[in-house]
């Protein structure tokens, strides 16, 4: 743990300090050279060139950045010393000799403070413990080598991208210097490398390459640019090829800023098999350290297209949720498993429409010992009280009806995990149709005990003749006795508990909602919530998550998940910095709603920029934007 | 100063793995060419002399990382014939005119085990008979420049005619022991070239361009450093070679792992100039090996032969205006970006895996 200091006895200046969410710098592209337009780039070397008697001294090689001007009176540094390349032989292959990796690093470490911000790490040394002593100082940019080597090889690739985002602290800067093609930018960003440099556009325009973010084509036969550098005459390779890498990443910043990257990774990555092999590679067997920076509460939509839709970091999240927190209501007689909508939230759709009216005239007022689960891929199970929120109110997925093994696979395993809560004595009604809900259903007959009816299985779910088979299986179950006196609770009431314990952790729900609950204001605005006349949070209408009172947020602060405990009893500013917090709670995704605790006091509630992960390793840079403060007496 | 071990390990598995399958060729090569002495224009009659080659590349330390020159070394030489070959050479060669002559043996002239004192002596012998003959161009690590040595040339010889050319390579002591193994450093070069100084002989230093393991920027830096350090000492003649790739070497399994790239022809444009400018009075050699090659000096392959010739013309004419490039090449930005990203990263620059 951290002590608590003040912002300015923060080492050297580290403009980069929050890299991922310093957007106007990361991720970006660095010039090898001081262009006469610079627009677009990150950041220039400034060398002397070429070397002379007249500059011979000079051993400063600057790289320099190119910031907004309203950045600029801020950071501590507006340019960055490359430390002179110590001696820096690689004896055979990529393997740089101990020896003189210990040197180089030994000499980077007695460097006078402002000439410590870029250290050139060779990958096959990033297990060793120099560096670990590197980064503890106060570097920024990791000029990292040895990893296009790699790129024909996905096992170790991907083993060598996530080693490296796991060893390497979340505020130093990653950049990849040398000829990287732009196609491959999105997976590079995706796996954490945050600039690339434009020597790739110096080496092509001349050698006849015409670069695309498609591809590299050649100068004879490529699709047409109506770019200006094309239409000139002669054209301007140059120009375009360097068009070409800027627009790549103007489109990756674009995505990160509107939470749609992962799908335009999932499209990138077909433009190379290695990189697409890798990416499915990070969704099974890395997915953690991928899922804790991504955003759970979003608005975006979720576009499934491929494959690669079903281990998606934000919908792998789903299901763990799902698994882990949510818990049905004890009064819960009747499970109904039903198809999904293409519509969302499904309860808008035509056909929920008519399974709400078929299930009314089987329940009538009992609606309170029904539970529902929507049977989806590839989110798998949707709870009815959870369909109003991200991702399953906004993921959409070209229906073709049929299921492959492994959707069947997943799906089977988080449905027999939600049906476990369940009391034994459960009536199961499947009212689905088709061929993968009927695989489903199979999977699950043999290994749970409860009676399962099938409602639907001569015709589709929305047929009158299987509405009526519905509504008279509900009616036969109810007239049994004992169901007669339960009450259950309002659905309004389990939707909320549900959204609070996916939100914030279990418990939470049931301590926050409870004593008459009164939902007031209509859609589209945040609805409030009042308890006994109090207000303690709004359903936003965005994403369908909670935003709670800090007054309120008190109450949960024990069960909450999503914690930042703060150095000291009061928030200044606007948002919360590195060295302001002591401890993140490592469920906190980036976008949670976090809770600002000091001494087992909320004062403030604030919206997480990063995961809690990175909160605890950060130095430096923005963890979090204060959302509302609350002024504690003690 | 102690050699690398790894360094020089890693050289002598190459070499013994090399080394049996070198030729044996036991005759003298020679050739004339168009030499600048320091008298002015003149010729050169350059001696291929084969001796078993040099004491240092066949010691257990494995010599230099780049030098293959030892393969073209007979395991055996015929001292009776290579005397015998020389005279006859000289004497159907030499007109009239200025000559320059050099005796080049892969290794060291001056070393006894290579090329026995009497030897040395009779080829001196034969060259003193020429009046036409200004200069005598004798190739020597320092350790064998020995008083000894120096005493017995200047026997039989005028010896303000004899250049000792010594290859220093670089004047960093780092890039000796580091990149190149030479097996020696600056301060036994600087203790020889005295030497040498204060017997009246002249010396001509070699620099080697662009050593492996150093970004090719700061091979130019190094270059200019050195140029300054020998001047400094009283030297009036630099060889500037740039590196081209011998196979059989450490540099050769560097270059094929894609981790090189020999030199620019721009970068030697540079140097040239901008030594040139700053010691007017220096005579700056330039020959460039494998010009234009894969593996010799190169620019993008439609200037090459442009800038090669006006190398070897500034050479003889040791006149600056000769490099003077008003065209350009368009190649000329590629250079540049590649000096610098080969600075930042001196692994990954050559290697650009999409379009292999």
């Amino acid at each position: 743990m951290r002590s608590f200091q003040p912002f300015s006895q923060q080492g050297f200046a580290r403009i980069l300090a929050e890299t991922r969410t310093h957007y106007p710098l990361s991720p970006g592209l660095i010039s090898i050279e001081q262009l006469k337009s610079i627009e677009g780039y990150s950041a220039f070397f400034n060398f002397p060139f070429p070397p002379s008697y007249s500059n011979i001294e000079t051993n400063e090689y600057f790289l320099e950045w190119i910031l907004p001007e309203k950045k600029k009176e801020k950071a501590l540094a507006k340019s960055f010393t490359l430390s002179n390349q110590p001696f820096y032989p690689s004896y055979m292959s990529n393997e740089i000799s101990s020896e003189d990796f210990t040197e180089y690093a030994k000499t980077f470490s007695s460097l006078p403070e402002q000439h410590k911000q870029i250290f050139t790490l060779p990958l096959s040394w990033i297990d060793s413990p120099i560096v670990e002593e590197v980064i503890k100082t106060d570097v920024s940019l990791i000029a990292l080598t040895g990893l296009p080597s790699l790129f024909n090889n996905q096992r170790k690739l991907t083993e060598a991208l996530v080693l490296i985002r796991t060893k390497l602290p979340p505020d130093i800067a990653i950049y990849l210097p040398g000829h990287i093609s732009p196609e491959l930018y999105t997976f590079l960003v995706y796996a954490g490398i945050d600039f690339f440099d434009n020597s790739i556009a110096y080496f092509t325009s001349k050698r006849g390459y015409f670069l695309t973010s498609k591809g590299t084509f050649s100068l004879q036969n490529h699709p047409s640019c109506y770019c200006k550098d094309c239409m000139s005459s002669p054209p301007n390779i140059f120009g375009h090829n360097e068009t070409v890498l800027k627009n790549t990443l103007a489109e990756i910043r674009f995505a990160l800023n509107s939470g749609t990257f992962r799908s335009l990774v999932e499209q990138d990555i077909h433009n190379s098999i290695t990189f697409a092999a890798a990416l499915r590679q990070f969704d099974r067997n890395y997915s953690s350290a991928f899922r804790l920076r991504t955003p759970v509460l979003s608005s975006a939509p979720i576009k499934c297209v491929g494959e690669e839709s079903l281990f998606r970091p934000e919908i792998v999240e789903f299901r763990e949720r799902v698994k882990k927190r949510f818990i049905p209501d004890s009064n819960c007689r009747i499970v109904i498993l039903l198809p999904c909508s293409a519509r969302k939230p499904y309860s808008f759709s035509r056909s929920h429409m008519l399974f709400r009216k078929a299930v009314k005239e089987g329940v009538g007022k009992l609606r309170g010992i029904i539970s529902e689960l929507i049977i989806t891929s590839p989110l798998a199970v949707v709870p009815r009280e959870l369909e109003n929120i991200y991702p399953a109110k906004s993921y959409d997925i070209p229906v073709a009806g049929q299921w492959n093994n492994e959707e069947i696979e997943v799906t089977t395993s988080l449905l027999l995990e939600i049906l476990s809560k369940y009391s034994s004595e459960i009536v199961i009604i499947n009212h689905t149709h088709g061929e993968g809900y009927n695989d489903i259903v199979e999977n699950i007959k043999n290994k749970i005990s409860s009676r399962i009816i099938s409602t639907s299985q001569e015709s589709s779910p929305t047929s009158n003749e299987s509405l009526s088979k519905l509504t008279s299986t509900l009616k036969e179950i109810v007239s049994d006795s004992q169901n007669t006196q339960i009450q259950g609770i309002p659905t309004v009431l389990k939707q909320l508990r549900a959204v609070a314990d996916y939100q914030y952790g279990n418990g939470v729900g049931k301590t926050l909602f409870n004593g008459t609950i009164k939902i007031k204001g209509k859609y589209p605005r945040d609805r409030q919530i009042f308890r006994n006349k109090e207000h303690i949070a709004n359903i936003r209408s965005k994403d369908g998550f909670l935003t709670i009172q800090p007054q309120s947020a008190q109450e949960i602060v024990d069960l909450s998940y999503t914690n930042l405990e703060f150095g000291d009893e009061r928030v200044s500013g606007s948002n919360i910095y590195a060295p302001g917090c002591l401890k993140a709670d490592k469920r906190i995704h980036p976008n949670d709603d976090i809770l600002v605790v000091f001494n087992n006091q909320v004062i403030a509630t604030g919206t997480a920029v990063v995961s809690g992960e990175d909160m605890n390793k950060m130095t430096s840079g923005i963890l979090a934007g204060v959302r509302k403060k609350y002024k504690v007496k003690i | 100063m102690k050699i690398n071990k790894s360094l020089a390990e890693e050289i002598l598995k190459i070499r013994e793995s090399t080394l049996p399958t070198r030729r044996h060729s036991r005759k003298v090569t020679h050739w004339k060419e168009d030499h600048r002495l320091r008298s002015g224009k003149g010729e050169a009659l350059v001696f291929i002399l084969p001796t078993k080659g040099c004491s240092w590349a066949l010691a257990k330390s494995g010599g230099c990382s780049i030098c293959g020159y030892i393969y073209d070394n007979p395991q055996e030489s015929d001292f009776d014939m290579m005397v015998s070959s020389i005279k006859n050479s000289l004497r159907r060669t030499i007109e009239e005119g200025k000559y320059s002559i050099k005796l080049f043996t892969s290794g060291s002239f001056l070393d006894e085990k290579e090329l026995p004192i009497e030897i040395q002596a009779s080829i001196i012998q034969e060259i003193a008979k020429f009046e036409q003959i200004e200069e005598v161009v004798l190739e020597s690590r320092p350790e064998y420049i020995t008083d000894k040595i120096l005493q017995n040339l200047a026997k039989h010889i005028e010896i303000s005619k004899i250049e000792i050319a010594i290859g220093l390579e670089s004047a960093n002591n780092g890039i000796l022991k580091n990149s190149i193994n030479k097996g020696f450093f600056w301060e036994d070069f600087e203790k020889s070239v005295k030497r040498v100084l204060s017997s009246g002989a002249k010396v001509k230093t070699y620099l080697l361009f662009k050593p492996p393991f150093v970004s090719e920027y700061d091979s130019i830096k190094d270059i200019l450093q050195s140029v300054s350090k020998v001047v400094s000492i009283g030297i009036d003649t630099v060889s500037i070679n740039a590196m081209s790739i011998h196979r059989g070497t450490l540099l050769s399994e560097v270059y094929e792992q894609k981790l090189y790239r020999s030199p620019w022809l721009w970068s030697l444009l540079t140097i040239c100039k901008e030594i040139k400018q700053k010691y007017p009075k220096i005579r700056i050699i330039c020959d460039i090996v494998a010009g234009g090659k894969e593996r010799g000096a190169h620019n993008c392959g439609e200037c090459d032969e442009v800038i090669i010739r006006k190398i070897k013309k500034f050479t003889i004419t040791q006149n600056l205006d000769e490099l003077e490039d008003e065209e350009g090449c368009s190649c000329k930005e590629e250079w540049k970006s590649f000096l610098i990203s080969e600075k930042i990263n001196i692994s990954d620059y050559v290697y650009v895996p999409y379009l292999e």
